[in-house]
C-alpha cells in the first residue's frame, strides 16, 4: 500500500499548522516523523488517521484519492494509529477491549475472537492474557494489545505516537523487532511520531522533518543525528547578553524529590533557587516538568524527597497557603485552572483581593479598571473573562497575581499567544525578576528557554538534568538542550 | 442576552410547563371521568380561598423556603446536597430532645419559658449542622461524592428516627411521641394556623443567603467553586473550607426546617417527619436554576399544590374528588416539564449562537 498526502493544510485560528504538507509512504518501509512539540506532526498524523480533515489538500492510497470522515473510516482504508496514550477501556477485559470496533453484528463469537487475539499476539511475539483487565496492564502491554487490534481490524499502515515513552527497555525492544518483522515480512508501513532521535536511529529507514507546519527535511537512514537536530531546532538566534541581575537568597530547595508524572516516574530531582533567577523546564510533555512546578505549589504530593520555601519545608501546606507566602503557580490551561468561567473580571479581582468578609462592589469595579488599564486588557470590568481572547486571559492572569511575590511557578506562560503578547508577558514577568522574584517556567518551545533563562533543568525519561553553561559559544544551545530531550547523552 | 430577553425566557419556560403538566393532570382526569376544570375551581378555592387557606399554604412554604435557601448556598458551590433530606430529620429529632421533656404547665420557670423555643430551634440547627457536616468531612477528606454520602445519611437519619419514636420515645400505640406541650411548640398566631415567629425566621434566613451570596466574600468564592473549583483554588480560594461552611450552613437551615416540621406541623415527632420537604427544595432551587429571586414565589407555588389536592381528595362532590397523591403527579410533572424546557431553551440559544457566528 502506497500512501501519499498532496499540499496538506490545516489552520487553526491564525497557526498554520500543517503548511502545504506533502510526504510519500511506501510499502514495507519505516519512517520518522520528526518535529519539536508544535512541529505539526501530530495534526498530519490525525488528518491521515481520520481523526480531523485538512482544511486543503488530498491523500492517495495507491494512486486514489480518499477522503475520510471517521477513525474508522481510515481503518477501512487499512491506517490505524496507535495514540500516545492507548484508546482502550481500562475496566474491560484485554478480550473485550479485542473484540471492540469488531463488525461481526449484535452476537460476536467470543471464542473466535480469542482465537484471532491469540493469532494475531503470536504473529507479533507479543504475550496477552485475554482474560486480565486492561486497568491491570501496563502502557507497554496495552500498546502491544492496541496493535494486535489495530492489525486484526485490517491496519496495512501503522503510525504510532511516542510509543516509547513510558515503556520499559525490553517491550520497547519487543515491539521494535515485531515493527520491524512487519515490515521487513509483511509490507506494512510503519510511521514513528517522536523526538527521540535514539529510537529513530535504531528503527526507521527514511525521516521526515517538520518545523513549524512545513517539511523542512526528507533523509534516508542512516544520518548523522547533529544532522536532524539542526534540522529539528534549526539555527536558533544567539543567547541574548543580559545585563548581570543581583541574585538574592536561596528561595527554594529542592532534596532529592521523587514524583509521579502521567506516565513516568521522575526520581532524584535537586535544585537550589535563588532570588532573582530564571529557571527554564524543558523536557517532551508528560516527562514531569509540569508535575514539578505542581509539586513545588503543593498540588501535588511527592513520592519522596522535600521541597523547602526559604528553608521552611512546604509538606502539608496548601496552595492558598503558600500563595500568602509569596508562591505562585499559573497554569497554561487559563480557562479550565487559573479564570474561572462565568465571572467577570471584576469579580476575578474582587475574589483575589484579600479583605473583609463584604465586598465593596464599587470599590472592586474601580480596582478591575484600574488593572484593565496597567496591563492593557481589551475588557470591560463586566466582561465575563471567558469572552476575551487568550492573549487578554493572560495578562488577567498575570494582573490577577499577588504583588510580593518570591516564587513564581509558570507552566507554558506564552502558550497560544502571538509574538506581541509574548514579548509583553515577558516584560512583565522580567520586572518581577528584577524585584527579586525566581521564576521557574515550562515551554515546549526551546528558543524561548534559552532565551530567558539562567539555568535548565532537561526532564527525560525520569531524570532531570540541570545545564548550566548555556553561554559555551562553541554550541548552539536549543540544540545542545534537544539532544538532551531526545536522550542522546544518557 | 440582554437581563430582560432572559427574564421574558423565563417566564415563558415556566408558562409553557406549567401548561404542559396541567394538560397532562387533565388528561388523566378525563381518563378517570373527573371534570378538571371544576376541580381546577376547587382547587384554587381549597388554596387560596379562604384566610385559613392561605395561613396553610404560607406554613406549607416555610420550611421548603429553609431548605431552598440553604441549598441555594450548596448548589451555587456546585455541591448537590441531597443529603437534605436527612439534615431535615436530624433537625426534627433535635429538637424533640427538648420538646419532649418540656412538661404542659410552665407558668412557674419565668424567664426561662421564653427560652425553650429559642433552645430548641438552636439545638436543631446543630442537628442539621452536624449532619450536613459528616457529609462534607465524607467529601473532604474521604473523597466520597456528597450525593453518595447524603444518601447514606439519609438513611441512617430516618432508621435513627425510626428506632426512637418505635422505642425510646414512643408513647401511646402508635410509633410516636405524645403531642409536645404548648410552651414547646412554635407560638401561633390566636385564630389562624400561622406562626408569625416562624415566618419572621424563615424570611430572615432567606434574606441572610440572598445577601450572603450577593455581597459577601464567601458567596463570590462559593460560585468561583462551583464553575470551576480548581480555578478558583488557584487564585487563592480555600475550596475545601468553603464547602464545608456551605454544608454546614445548608444543614443548620434544613435543621430548622426539620423544627418547624417537630415543633408546628406535626406537634409531635413521628415517623416521616420531613414529609419530603428537604426534596422538595431541591426541586425549587433546579426549577429556578439556582436563581435567589425566584426561589420564594416557587415555593409559594409549589406549597399550594398538597393544600389544593388535600381539598379535592376530601370532596364529597364525586366528579372532583380525587386522590391527593395526583398533586405529587402534577409536581412531579411540572419538575420535568420545566427541565425539559431549559433543556430546550439551551439548545435553541446554542443554535443561534452558531447560526449569528456563521452568517
Amino acid at each position: 500500500m502506497h500512501v501519499e498526502l498532496q499540499n496538506i493544510t490545516k489552520t487553526f485560528g491564525s497557526l498554520r499548522a500543517n503548511d502545504a504538507l506533502s510526504l510519500h509512504f511506501a510499502e514495507g518501509r519505516i519512517y520518522a516523523l520528526l518535529g519539536e512539540n508544535g512541529a505539526g506532526k501530530s495534526t498530519l498524523m490525525k488528518i491521515l488517521s481520520g481523526y480531523q480533515p485538512p482544511d486543503s489538500g488530498t491523500i492517495l492510497i495507491d494512486g486514489q484519492t480518499v477522503t475520510f470522515q471517521t477513525p474508522a473510516d481510515a481503518l477501512q482504508c487499512g491506517i490505524g494509529m496507535l495514540h500516545q496514550d492507548p484508546l482502550d477501556v481500562p475496566n474491560l477485559t484485554v478480550l473485550d477491549n479485542f473484540m471492540l470496533g469488531r463488525r461481526e453484528g449484535l452476537l460476536p463469537k467470543r471464542s473466535a475472537a480469542r482465537e484471532a487475539l491469540a493469532q494475531h499476539a503470536a504473529r507479533l511475539g507479543f504475550q496477552l492474557d485475554p482474560f486480565r483487565y486492561v486497568d491491570s496492564l501496563t502502557i507497554g502491554e496495552r500498546q502491544q494489545l492496541e496493535i494486535v487490534r489495530l492489525l486484526s481490524l485490517g491496519a496495512r499502515l501503522l503510525i504510532l505516537d511516542e510509543p516509547t515513552t513510558g515503556i520499559s527497555a525490553e517491550q520497547k525492544h519487543a515491539l521494535f523487532s515485531a515493527l520491524k518483522r512487519l515490515a521487513a515480512q509483511e509490507g506494512m508501513t510503519i510511521i514513528l511520531v517522536s523526538h527521540k532521535l535514539e529510537d529513530v536511529a535504531a528503527l526507521c529507514d527514511e525521516v521526515y522533518v517538520l518545523r513549524s507546519g512545513k517539511l523542512v527535511g526528507h533523509r534516508q537512514m542512516p544520518t548523522p543525528i547533529d544532522t536532524l537536530v539542526t534540522l529539528m531546532f534549526g539555527q536558533s538566534l544567539p543567547r541574548p547578553t543580559r545585563g548581570a541581575h543581583a541574585l538574592g537568597e536561596e528561595i527554594l530547595r529542592v532534596e532529592s524529590v521523587s514524583l509521579t508524572a502521567r506516565r513516568l516516574t521522575v526520581r532524584d530531582l535537586s535544585l537550589s533557587v535563588r532570588s532573582g533567577e530564571v529557571i527554564g523546564l524543558a523536557g517532551l510533555d508528560g516527562s514531569g516538568q509540569s508535575d514539578f512546578l505542581r509539586a513545588c505549589a503543593g498540588l501535588q504530593a511527592l513520592n519522596g524527597g522535600r521541597i523547602l520555601l526559604a528553608g521552611a519545608p512546604i509538606h502539608g501546606k496548601r496552595y492558598p497557603e503558600l500563595l500568602r507566602l509569596g508562591v505562585a503557580y499559573a497554569p497554561s490551561g487559563r480557562l479550565e485552572e487559573g479564570l474561572v468561567d462565568g465571572l467577570t473580571l471584576t469579580e476575578h479581582f474582587a475574589l483575589t483581593a484579600s479583605d473583609g468578609a463584604w465586598i465593596n462592589w464599587r470599590q472592586a469595579a474601580a480596582l478591575a479598571a484600574e488593572q484593565i488599564a496597567r496591563y492593557n486588557i481589551r475588557g470591560a470590568p463586566h466582561s465575563p473573562v471567558q469572552t476575551l481572547s487568550g492573549g487578554n486571559q493572560q495578562r488577567t492572569l498575570m494582573a490577577l497575581l499577588p504583588k510580593n511575590l518570591r516564587l513564581l511557578l509558570l507552566e507554558d506562560p506564552t502558550r497560544g499567544l502571538d509574538v506581541e503578547s509574548t514579548a509583553w508577558v515577558w516584560q512583565q514577568l522580567l520586572a518581577r525578576r528584577d524585584q527579586g522574584a525566581a521564576i521557574l517556567f515550562t515551554s515546549p518551545d526551546l528558543d524561548e528557554i534559552v532565551m530567558y533563562s539562567d539555568r535548565v533543568l532537561v526532564f527525560c525519561e525520569g531524570r532531570a538534568t540541570l545545564v548550566t553553561d548555556l553561554d559555551d559559544p562553541s554550541r548552539n544551545p536549543a540544540e545542545r538542550l534537544g539532544e538532551l530531550i531526545g536522550g542522546k547523552n544518557l | 442576552m440582554s437581563r430582560l430577553a432572559r427574564w421574558r425566557g423565563t417566564v415563558l419556560t415556566f408558562s409553557a410547563a406549567l401548561t404542559a403538566a396541567l394538560a397532562l393532570i387533565a388528561v388523566i382526569m378525563l381518563s378517570l371521568d373527573k371534570a378538571p376544570l371544576a376541580a381546577a375551581q376547587r382547587f384554587i378555592e381549597g388554596a387560596i380561598g379562604t384566610p385559613s387557606a392561605r395561613a396553610d399554604v404560607i406554613m406549607a412554604a416555610l420550611p421548603m423556603l429553609l431548605c431552598a435557601a440553604g441549598l441555594l448556598l450548596t448548589f451555587t458551590a456546585g455541591l448537590w446536597n441531597i443529603g437534605v433530606e436527612g439534615q431535615v430529620t436530624m433537625g426534627a429529632i433535635f429538637a424533640t430532645i427538648i420538646a419532649r421533656t418540656i412538661p404542659r404547665d410552665v407558668s412557674d420557670w419565668g424567664i426561662f419559658a421564653a427560652l425553650i423555643v429559642p433552645a430548641e430551634l438552636l439545638l436543631a440547627m446543630f442537628g442539621g449542622a452536624l449532619w450536613a457536616g459528616l457529609a462534607a468531612l465524607l467529601k473532604i477528606r474521604g473523597g466520597i461524592n456528597e450525593i453518595f454520602g447524603g444518601v447514606a445519611l439519609n438513611f441512617i437519619s430516618v432508621n435513627i428516627l425510626l428506632s426512637l419514636v418505635n422505642g425510646a420515645w414512643r408513647v401511646g400505640t402508635f410509633p410516636q411521641t405524645a403531642p409536645f406541650a404548648p410552651a414547646a411548640l412554635l407560638p401561633r398566631h390566636p385564630e389562624l394556623r400561622l406562626s408569625p415567629l416562624g415566618i419572621g425566621i424563615a424570611l430572615a434566613a432567606f434574606v441572610a443567603v440572598f445577601m450572603a451570596l450577593r455581597g459577601t466574600r464567601f458567596g463570590l468564592q462559593l460560585r468561583a467553586i462551583g464553575r470551576n473549583a480548581r480555578s478558583a483554588g488557584i487564585l487563592g480560594v480555600r475550596v475545601e473550607r468553603n464547602i464545608f461552611w456551605a454544608m454546614v450552613a445548608c444543614g443548620a437551615l434544613a435543621g430548622l426546617a426539620g423544627a418547624f416540621q417537630a415543633l408546628f406541623t406535626r406537634g409531635r415527632l413521628l415517623p416521616n417527619i420531613s414529609g419530603g420537604i428537604g426534596f422538595m427544595g431541591v426541586l425549587i432551587v433546579l426549577l429556578t436554576g439556582v436563581r435567589a429571586a425566584w426561589v420564594l414565589p416557587v415555593a409559594l407555588f409549589l406549597a399550594t399544590v398538597p393544600i389544593g389536592s388535600l381539598k379535592l381528595a376530601t370532596s364529597l362532590d364525586s366528579a372532583v374528588q380525587i386522590d391527593a397523591a395526583l398533586g405529587n403527579v402534577f409536581q412531579g410533572a411540572l419538575v420535568l416539564a420545566v427541565l425539559i424546557g431549559g433543556g430546550v431553551r439551551a439548545r435553541l440559544a446554542a443554535r443561534r449562537k452558531e447560526r449569528s457566528e456563521h452568517g
